[in-house]
């Protein structure tokens, strides 16, 4: 299922002495199968972007496109988009409220109308999925998980109701570097299995270049570039332009050809790196 | 949510956002005594003129002023129904088992209708003018007398200034949550009114639980900077009457003093001619 943007526009609290435009003229299109993510700076319009995709908030200017729905149409399916487009927000464990792990998960699959046994199947799998040992938690109260729990916990109530698109806001925001990666590997399970389209806003660079194969750079509210990690990476102008910075990895592949040592790699993780580096001297 | 325009301050550049937010209170004390004195019709187009006047040097568009009045039309309509069928008047045009309506009560209502509408009107100005911060130091700079007994007025406005602080806030926490839920397939606008109360427990839950988080960091964060560690505190921005102030009282002390005469019909000096006295009951 592919996402069409069309010059969308969005303005904050028009014609008010607070009025913000947080869009402005942004086009690109998201391919089925796309890891995309979305960078810029902080007031950028990332997450405002985001929330159009599912119709959270409703289009003002502009064209949106998922598959052959068209988002500014009167009467849209606005359950059936969000059972196929999930959206996990920044810090979704402050979103948790029911009395036990499951019920909460069961939420969004009850919402999109599963029954009560189907939705108790898909809270299982998505819990076990994120990592959780469902027999010690479905009865906890999820105010007493710790902190990287209730984030998996949230994350599974997201991805309960089996998402074929899923928008990640800073999915990692907040946790440990061991938390991060989980999170990480987790999304990438779950595009070997229902998960199709990933869309990830992140303002971590590292994560960014090894995970997307597409990047797409906001700034002011204008899409700047719509390109891979390996040109965005290796253009100097634009990290300049949208002071996002390099990944570790790329800049210390660029520190390494001020000293003259030129390395055959846009070097896009630490891995790609290291092999690179071990071509170089032949080990 | 974010429309919300009861006590939200509207930044502009005016004559009433100069204003020092002490004289602002008592002038709002002082309309709020104006709009319960007045008893015929002629006296309330006086103040409504004050209300137009202070809105226009306000510069706050008119359509924040209407809005804030929508807020209260239901109140203002029910009220307005109430005086018009139970008001006993002499001028009986119908009347039916406990139910009369009078020429009497469709003036008594229409001026209550007037009244309620006035009274916001004319005090949503002083928040739409005045930002919380100067409410709060107006409001304790004015609680001086009960400082004397030894009325903790400090804390009391330092707790208002948080309460205010704290209602955009949690606005705003309120937008983001029903919007997580949203995206998990709540729906807040559909069903009876038992179904709409249900479906809002998954944002209440999630909101009292970041609001008892974040008083706790903030209680951390007044520690931290040895809040109350002097009894004296000093101010960023200090208070200070100017000009503005006395025009301003003088203005208002015109209208109080004008209401009270057409009240009274210039102290009985002028005899309104017949078909004129519905301005003057």
């Amino acid at each position: 299922m592919q996402i069409k943007v069309e010059d969308l526009s969005y303005v904050y609290s028009p014609k008010t002495p607070f009025e913000k435009v947080a869009l402005d003229g942004v086009s690109f299109t998201v391919n089925e199968g796309d890891t995309i993510g979305i960078i810029g700076s902080t007031g950028s319009g990332k997450s405002t972007l985001c929330q159009h995709f599912n119709a959270l908030i409703r289009i003002s200017h502009g064209k949106i496109y998922v598959g052959d729905k068209d988002l500014t149409a009167r009467k849209l399916d606005l359950l059936a988009l969000r059972k196929e487009i999930g959206m996990l927000f920044q810090f979704p464990e402050y979103q948790l409220f029911d009395d036990t792990v499951a019920k909460d998960v069961e939420f969004g699959p009850k919402n999109f109308g599963y029954g009560k046994e189907e939705a108790a199947r898909l809270a299982e799998e998505a819990l076990v999925m994120v990592g959780m040992n469902y027999a010690e938690v479905k009865n906890k109260s999820p105010f007493e998980l710790s902190g990287g729990e209730k984030r998996r916990a949230a994350i599974a109530g997201v991805i309960a109701s089996k998402p074929s698109v899923l928008v990640l806001d800073e999915p990692t925001a907040g946790l440990d570097p061991i938390g991060k990666r989980e999170i990480l590997e987790l999304v990438n399970d779950l595009k070997k299995s229902f998960l199709k389209t990933v869309i990830m806003i992140s303002h971590n660079m590292d994560e960014i270049a090894a995970n997307c194969n597409r990047v797409i750079v906001l700034h002011n509210g204008k899409l700047l570039y719509d390109t891979t990690p390996e040109q965005l990476f290796s253009d100097p102008e634009a990290i300049a332009a949208t002071d996002l910075g390099y990944p570790h990895s790329v800049h210390i592949k660029r520190l390494l050809a001020e000293r003259g040592i030129e390395l055959d790699t846009p070097a896009l993780d630490a891995d790609s790196l290291l092999a690179a580096l071990k071509r170089r001297y032949s080990l | 949510m974010r429309d919300m325009t009861l006590g939200q301050y509207y930044p502009a550049d005016s004559f009433t956002h100069k204003l020092d937010p002490r004289v602002k209170l008592l002038l709002v004390i002082a309309f709020i005594v104006m709009v319960f004195l007045v008893k015929n019709l002629i006296a309330y187009s006086a103040i409504i003129l004050c209300v137009v006047i202070g809105t226009l040097v306000s510069r706050i568009p008119l359509i924040k002023v209407l809005k804030s009045i929508k807020g209260i039309i239901f109140l203002v309509l029910f009220t307005a129904v109430l005086n018009l069928i139970f008001h006993k008047g002499e001028t009986v045009l119908w009347s039916w088992w406990r139910i009369t309506i009078s020429v009497e009560g469709i003036f008594f209502s229409l001026k209550m209708a007037l009244r309620l509408i006035l009274l916001v009107a004319g005090t949503t100005l002083l928040t739409y003018t005045t930002t919380p911060t100067g409410l709060t130091d107006g409001m304790e700079s004015l609680m001086y007398p009960l400082k004397l007994i030894k009325v903790p007025t400090h804390d009391i406005a330092v707790i208002m200034s948080i309460a205010l602080r704290f209602i955009p806030i949690l606005s705003e926490e309120v937008d983001k949550i029903m919007m997580a839920q949203k995206a998990r397939g709540a729906s807040f606008d559909t069903g009876g009114i038992v179904k709409r109360a249900k479906a809002l427990l998954p944002v209440l839950i999630p909101l009292f639980v970041s609001a008892f988080r974040r008083a706790d960091e903030l209680a951390l964060a007044l520690d931290a900077r040895c809040y109350n560690a002097t009894p004296n505190r000093t101010r960023y921005q200090v208070m200070k009457l100017s000009y503005r102030d006395v025009i301003a009282v003088l203005g208002t002390a015109v209208f109080l003093v004008s209401v009270i005469a057409l009240n009274m019909n210039f102290w009985g000096a002028y005899v309104p001619p017949e078909n004129l006295w519905w301005l003057f009951s």
